[in-house]
């Protein structure tokens, strides 16, 4: 039975209820947007990095490389589309 | 018939009967044609259901000469009603449409699939592959481009077509300025053709990366593959958020949402943003490609290597990159403030310093090359000074604040013709000289190549650089007429001259066509040109599964090499060749689609519901069907192999 | 067709690894897609028109329920497919049974927070905030039901056909996509609810 539930996933599983939990803090305690905007960053990008890594299992083939590069290519150009459209249609208008 | 009023072209003219005519009497004798010759199993087996990507190619490449005439009548039209001051060829109406379907047209469905036809074509051949990654999801990638194609031929003639631009900004192409369901077809047929070029991005960046004959690293890529793979990484990223647009766009106008209007919230300018979020990267998609036909087309008949490798390859590298990073520079008037306009100006001006890497090593190239002028060559030397010219005044456009004075008139209208005119359509034109022999035997003839070469350029100088003139002297675009007082007469009438001499060069294509089936020799060589990759070291015509032997590759010229310093391409005995099997499965669903579309755009929902289902069974019967391909025996190898040496 | 024993059968013919590698390159195309429908969200958030603001309508119970089924979900997906790579079919099955049964339920909290949002007036119609809302959320639950359904498919092949290499490269990047929807979530949970509730 315990073969079925390798140690790594369950501590990856524990990990991203741990995170969850964290980032729940903006809504039970009161902080400036600032401190709470941190803090969902901060976690919603481990617990994706962790569910990559963990859970996806990116780098486990010699493409990773491809992969790897597919996924923070992807990240780039959405992080500059987000932004870039605040920019231009709220914080500079 | 309240049901059928529906269907009517809302603004009906001579022209629109007339096109109505010619459709259906073309469709007749087609079905006509193929029932009288007993076609009709032929076509079902050797095209409709074919996975090979040189005939995914070829069809490809049927569907973009067809469409390049349909955008060519829209721009003679065009150009026909500005000739003269206040002239009534056209009402604004019909103005408004052409020069949406115009735009929609030539980008989307003439541009775009003949990048695809290259792609197809070349690139499993440059790097010795026998196919395409996934050559089930590349035909199903094709009809789903054709069958959004045709949906969208067809508002001409039912229903009305889109006339808000091809940009289809908000509010104008809301329900409230735009009531046919003309902007209904720009959306649901864009997001078909869009999902399948979305396909294509992802199978062939799978095909390159992984399927590169042995020896072929990274770096040793001839420089068409390196352009398709690039365009092909903004393809996958650029083209979701066209899906994502267009959804919206279709959300706004038939469930009344409010993205994009003016009322409870929506914001207008969030389409124009989110459309070059799209937009931008779309043009580096078509440019690209076309800068790898250069490459190629140059080296080959400047007889030398290709100048600066690596630093073509990092230029193309940083564009993919950068072309994510100006859409901006598309609406500098919109209302944002200096320091946004700054910030996209400078990446604008950035993107162009890789353009100029790679115009200097062309140049670099042909120093000391032995050029030979050949008609793809031709086209690429007529290529590089007038792009040139189209990106200095794009650089010129970029500047934000003079964008002001440029912005939306006949200059813009003159910059980006003379990108695309001169960096696509010649690309185009110059490969497909350059690949016809490889694919059909026979070469084009070069006199009446040449001639077409020549009064297509003096046609684009006569037809384009005036409006750059008229453009400063503040003539707007998207305008149907002009008063003779605004002085604009003299100048768009040597456009008009201009255009009418460009429409005999595209006729002279057809003829050249129709010309070197009839009378051009049939014993050409496998390497007429005598150029330097993999596509010309197996057969023409090329057997299905492309190379009996895998080749082994040392340098990005593997040909050159093997035939100057006696590299060994070929080695090894013919082993059996694991082929895929046909399927009918992506016609059919992209027919599906078709039904599916056009219900939707005009709001039948229950058809909508019905083809829905339909194509969720499709995608169920793929999941569940078990095909494990076909192999070609090594004495039917040996066969062919013979067949071929000795033609 | 050539069968390397070295690798996982999921990776174990060309034809593999060539599908894996594939799907990750769509899921590149899925951030995007997910990237654009933010960009929206962040930039109509606050154009709520004649109707509520998000504070006013988020709840946080359906959300955290939601949250916490869709992340016991990608972590039993990921059991069934380590299940899978040792060979064992029947717990394999029950983990892939197991994942979409949560994603059901899932579902089911969702349909449920909109019928709540409809009662309380903001339909899809009401105002550009609740356009974008309700079109990033509905993107991300037809991936779940599409999903769904792609997970009931491959547990009826595998059921069928045990594992082969085709079968278990189709439940791997099942497991790739169920995964990439549980990242997709936990970004519509910090950025749209907690960021809105806060």
């Amino acid at each position: 039975m315990s073969q079925l539930f390798p140690m790594k996933q369950v501590l990856g599983f524990v990990f991203s209820i741990l995170l969850t939990t964290v980032a729940l803090a903006v809504y039970f305690l009161d902080m400036s947007f600032a401190a709470g905007m941190t803090i969902l960053l901060v976690t919603a990008f481990i617990q994706a990095g962790l569910q990559l890594v963990v859970f996806m299992h990116a780098g486990e083939t010699k493409d990773k490389g491809a992969i790897y590069t597919n996924v923070f290519y992807g990240l780039i150009i959405a992080l500059v589309t987000v932004f870039g459209t605040l920019l231009a249609m709220i914080w500079d208008m | 018939m309240d049901f059928f009023d529906r269907f009517a072209v809302p603004h009906p003219s001579l022209a629109i009967y007339a096109s109505m005519a010619a459709i259906g009497l073309t469709v007749i004798a087609v079905f006509a044609g193929l029932t009288y010759f007993k076609k009709w199993g032929y076509l079902w087996r050797e095209w409709l259901t074919t996975v090979d990507h040189k005939r995914i190619g070829i069809m490809y490449l049927l569907s973009a000469l067809l469409m390049l005439f349909r955008g060519g009548v829209d721009a003679i039209m065009m150009r026909a009603q500005l000739a003269v001051p206040e002239n009534t060829l056209l009402d604004a109406q019909h103005y408004n449409e052409i020069f949406t379907t115009h735009g929609i047209v030539m980008i989307l469905f003439m541009a775009m699939p003949f990048i695809m036809f290259f792609m197809n074509f070349v690139v499993p051949l440059q790097i010795g592959a026998r196919d395409v990654a996934f050559p089930r999801l590349n035909a199903l990638s094709f009809w789903l481009f054709f069958m959004g194609a045709m949906l969208f031929n067809i508002s001409f003639v039912v229903g009305g077509s889109p006339d808000a631009g091809w940009t289809s900004y908000f509010p104008l192409a809301g329900t409230e300025f735009s009531k046919s369901v003309g902007s209904n077809y720009y959306m649901i047929a864009i997001q078909i053709a869009g999902i399948g070029t979305l396909m294509t991005g992802i199978n062939f960046i799978t095909t390159i990366l992984k399927m590169r004959a042995p020896g072929m690293t990274l770096m040793k890529m001839p420089m068409f593959t390196w352009s398709a793979l690039i365009a092909n990484v903004i393809i996958v990223f650029a083209f979701p958020v066209l899906a994502v647009l267009l959804a919206m766009g279709t959300l706004d106008r038939q469930i009344g949402t409010h993205f994009f209007t003016m009322d409870n919230g929506g914001m207008d300018m969030l389409w124009a943003n989110i459309f070059w979020v799209w937009g931008h990267p779309e043009v580096y998609i078509l440019i690209l490609p076309a800068f790898g036909i250069y490459s190629e087309v140059i080296s080959t008949f400047a007889r030398r290597n290709l100048y600066g490798y690596k630093s073509m390859v990092g230029s193309m590298v940083l564009i993919s990159l950068l072309s994510f990073f100006v859409w901006l520079h598309h609406f500098f008037t919109m209302g944002q403030g200096a320091l946004t306009n700054s910030i996209f100006s400078i990446t604008t001006m950035a993107i162009a310093v890789p353009t100029g890497v790679k115009i200097f090593n062309w140049l670099l190239t042909l120093r000391k090359g032995k050029i030979v002028f050949t008609t793809p060559m031709l086209y690429s030397m007529l290529f590089i000074p007038l792009f040139t010219l189209g990106g200095v005044t794009g650089v010129m456009l970029g500047m934000s604040a003079a964008d002001y004075q440029y912005h939306n008139t006949m200059f813009l209208v003159a910059h980006f013709h003379n990108v695309i005119i001169p960096g696509v359509v010649y690309a185009m034109l110059a490969g497909l000289h350059y690949y016809w022999p490889k694919m059909f035997g026979f070469m084009l003839n070069e006199k009446i190549g040449k001639w077409t070469a020549w009064l297509l350029s003096i046609g684009f100088v006569l037809a384009f650089m005036p409006m750059y003139i008229s453009g400063l002297d503040g003539q707007a675009r998207r305008m149907y007429t002009y008063s003779e007082a605004a002085g604009f007469g003299a100048m768009n009438m040597i456009s008009f001259v201009g255009a009418a001499i460009m429409a005999i060069g595209f006729v002279l294509i057809v003829y050249n066509i129709y010309y070197s089936t009839r009378y051009e020799t049939r014993d050409i060589s496998n390497d007429p040109w005598d150029a330097r990759t993999l596509e010309w070291s197996t057969h023409t015509p090329v057997p299905e599964y492309n190379f009996a032997i895998l080749p082994e590759v040392r340098s990005n010229e593997a040909l050159w090499d093997a035939k100057k310093n006696g590299h060994v391409l070929f080695k090894g005995e013919y082993e059996k060749i694991h082929m895929p099997n046909n399927s009918g499965i992506p016609f059919i669903m992209s027919c599906i689609f078709f039904v599916w579309g056009f219900s939707f755009i005009f709001s039948l929902w229950i058809p909508v519901i019905l083809t829905t289902i339909g194509i969720f069974i499709c995608m169920a019967l793929r999941s569940f069907e078990q095909d494990h391909g076909r192999y070609i025996s090594v004495k039917e190898i040996e066969e062919t192999e013979t067949n071929l040496r000795g033609a | 067709m050539k069968i390397d024993n070295s690798l996982p059968l999921e990776y174990s013919t060309e034809e593999n690894s060539l599908k894996i590698l594939g799907f990750w390159i769509f899921l590149g195309a899925e951030i995007m897609l997910f990237a654009t429908l933010f960009a929206t969200y962040f930039t109509l958030e606050n154009r709520t028109g004649s109707g509520p603001t998000g504070a006013e309508i988020f709840q946080i119970t359906p959300v955290l329920f939601e949250t916490i089924l869709l992340l016991t979900s990608s972590f039993t997906v990921g059991l069934g497919i380590h299940a899978m790579r040792i060979g064992n079919k029947k717990a394999m099955i029950s983990f892939f049974s197991i994942t979409l049964l949560l994603g059901l339920a899932f579902l089911g909290v969702e349909i449920f927070e909109f019928v709540t949002y409809v009662h309380e007036g903001a339909s899809i119609q009401t105002s550009a905030f609740t356009a974008a809302l309700l079109t990033t959320l509905g993107t991300h639950g037809a991936h779940v039901t599409l999903g769904f359904f792609w997970g009931l498919f491959i547990i009826l092949q595998i059921k069928k056909r045990g594992l082969t290499p085709q079968t278990t490269n189709k439940a791997f990047i099942f497991s790739l996509y169920w995964h990439f929807l549980d990242v997709v979530w936990i970004f519509i949970f910090s950025f749209i609810y907690l960021k809105g509730m806060m």
